[in-house]
């Protein structure tokens, strides 16, 4: 149950990478947390850092520029061998309470879950009992 | 005053000497086209796609009129389409018209009187349907865009407002005064972001509702505006600002369109600065001609990326994640500028930075 978990947090926005950092290292459950502001910088991170077992929560912001969470969402079903996607939980984010959304979310099969901003204890502890 | 242009009229007939007649006919009235086969109306429609009716002959050998009406019906919607035949030909009238293919349907041997008021009616409906079709497409613009509107509200405007909610609920349970402090400090950038997007929306309205109101441009109360407005911000920043001026003649237009896009692309080069360096600047000069104003704004910040340079001016798009954009600025830049029948270009070099060159034509 308490087994540690490395985290990765994915928004173009300064403040809400802080509030998940806090959010995630107040739970106790993390041993890493690496926060993105840009998608395509995590992509490389989790394509180039293959060596860990550890498993991984991603949380990615929907509404990003240059890569949006959808968009990074294709590419990591493109380059990341689904072998390796097994330790990855990846979860979206969205401050805009948008029906497309939520039903496109659905439409990938390497999205756990689809969650309104913010990210609060009470978020993270339904993405946790789904890890 | 010049004349009404002449409506142009097809006429498709294998007898030769209908043709003839018909053109002896109506001539004067109408810019008149004809042709005596299926494939050669189709010829004659696509040397001439702005024919605004048509009236075809039913029996012909090769295709008859209704296979030529449905042939041309999915490249040439929009002509008026008429059939001309005689009474035995009946059954296929009826069908044609029922598949919509056709507009009226004229008897053999036909009358001039008939012609004339089958082409002035036709051309009327013609008229009416283009006018909708135009009306319709504006529609489904001015609804795509409040899709968009709607769907970047909810996240523009909201997703500020929740990222201070969910750091007030951090702060709430710090003890921590400097960690405190500094969400105090993302917190008021947070908050400055919902008071961009709101004032980037006033202006949005402004432009859309707003009538153009013309007068004479006193550019040197403008510079003086810019300066008390970014002045403080290049200090902060350690940018320098430089504005020069040349005026020649002088400029009429709508100021706060004008206003607009000068503070928009002013603050973009604010904005988007390389950190890193000593020697920032943002330069902006204005040329007044006669007949035009030219305005370069040049900054040597993070520049643009060739992939996304066509798409700045899109109503939402941001092209960084390095500072707080509402993706509304350049938009608005664009819209204030079609109003004033003005231009924009961009060159940029990412890491090197960015010029912009708008030309406005004086009204």
């Amino acid at each position: 149950m308490s087994e540690k978990l490395n985290f990765i947090v994915i928004d173009d926005s300064k403040l809400d990478c802080f509030i998940a950092e806090k959010v995630i290292q107040n739970s106790g459950r993390s041993e890493t947390v690496k926060s993105f502001m840009v998608a395509t910088e995590a992509l490389d991170y989790i394509t180039s850092n293959s060596s860990s077992d550890t498993k991984t929560v991603v949380l990615v912001d929907i509404q990003m520029p240059v890569m949006n969470g959808f968009e990074f969402i294709e590419a990591y079903e493109e380059k990341v061998p689904e072998e390796a996607r097994n330790k990855y939980l990846v979860n979206l984010l969205s401050s805009s309470i948008n029906e497309t959304d939520m039903i496109r979310a659905k439409g990938y099969k390497s999205v756990n879950k689809f969650l309104n901003k913010p990210l609060t204890k009470d978020t993270l502890d339904v993405i946790l009992a789904s890890a | 005053m010049s004349k009404p242009e002449k409506i142009k009229v097809l006429y498709v007939d294998d007898e030769a000497n209908n043709l003839v007649g018909f053109k002896a006919t109506f001539r004067l009235d109408y810019n008149v086209f004809v042709a005596n086969s299926a494939d050669e109306g189709i010829e004659m429609l696509e040397k001439n796609p702005d024919i605004k009716v048509i009236l075809c002959d039913q029996r012909m050998p090769g295709k008859t009129g209704v296979q030529f009406y449905e042939e041309i019906a999915s490249r040439y919607p929009a002509p008026v389409r008429m059939l001309l035949t005689g009474y035995t030909d009946i059954e296929s009238v009826i069908n044609a018209i029922n598949r919509g293919h056709i507009y009226r349907y004229i008897p053999k041997p036909w009358q001039e009187t008939d012609i004339r008021s089958a082409i002035e009616e036709g051309y009327k409906y013609y008229v009416t349907n283009s006018m909708l079709n135009v009306k319709n497409v504006e529609l489904q613009k001015a609804y795509d865009e409040l899709d968009k509107f709607a769907y970047s509200v909810t996240h523009d405007m909201r997703g500020p407002i929740l990222s201070v909610l969910g750091a007030i609920e951090i702060a709430k349970n710090s003890d921590d005064v400097p960690e405190i402090k500094e969400i105090l400090e993302m917190m008021e950038k947070s908050i400055q972001r919902v008071d961009d997007f709101i004032q980037n929306m006033h202006e949005y309205y402004n432009l859309k509702r707003g009538e153009l109101q013309i007068k004479e441009i006193d550019f040197n109360e403008i510079i003086k505006e810019l300066q008390e407005l970014y002045d403080v911000g290049a200090k902060v920043s350690n940018t320098s600002f430089q504005i020069e001026l040349n005026q020649q003649d002088i400029f009429r237009t709508d100021v706060l369109s004008l206003k607009i896009i000068l503070n928009n692309l002013l603050s973009n080069a604010f904005k988007y600065q390389r950190k890193d360096i000593d020697s920032k600047f943002v330069k902006l000069e204005i040329i007044v001609g006669s007949g035009s104003v030219t305005i370069y704004v040049r900054d040597n910040g993070i520049g643009i990326d060739q992939a996304h340079i066509n798409d700045i001016f899109n109503m939402f798009y941001r092209a960084t994640s390095q500072s707080v954009g509402s993706g509304f600025g350049l938009y608005n830049v664009k819209d204030a500028l079609r109003k004033l029948n003005g231009e924009i270009q961009v060159k940029s070099q990412p890491g090197e930075g960015t010029e912009f060159k708008v030309e406005i034509p004086n009204k």
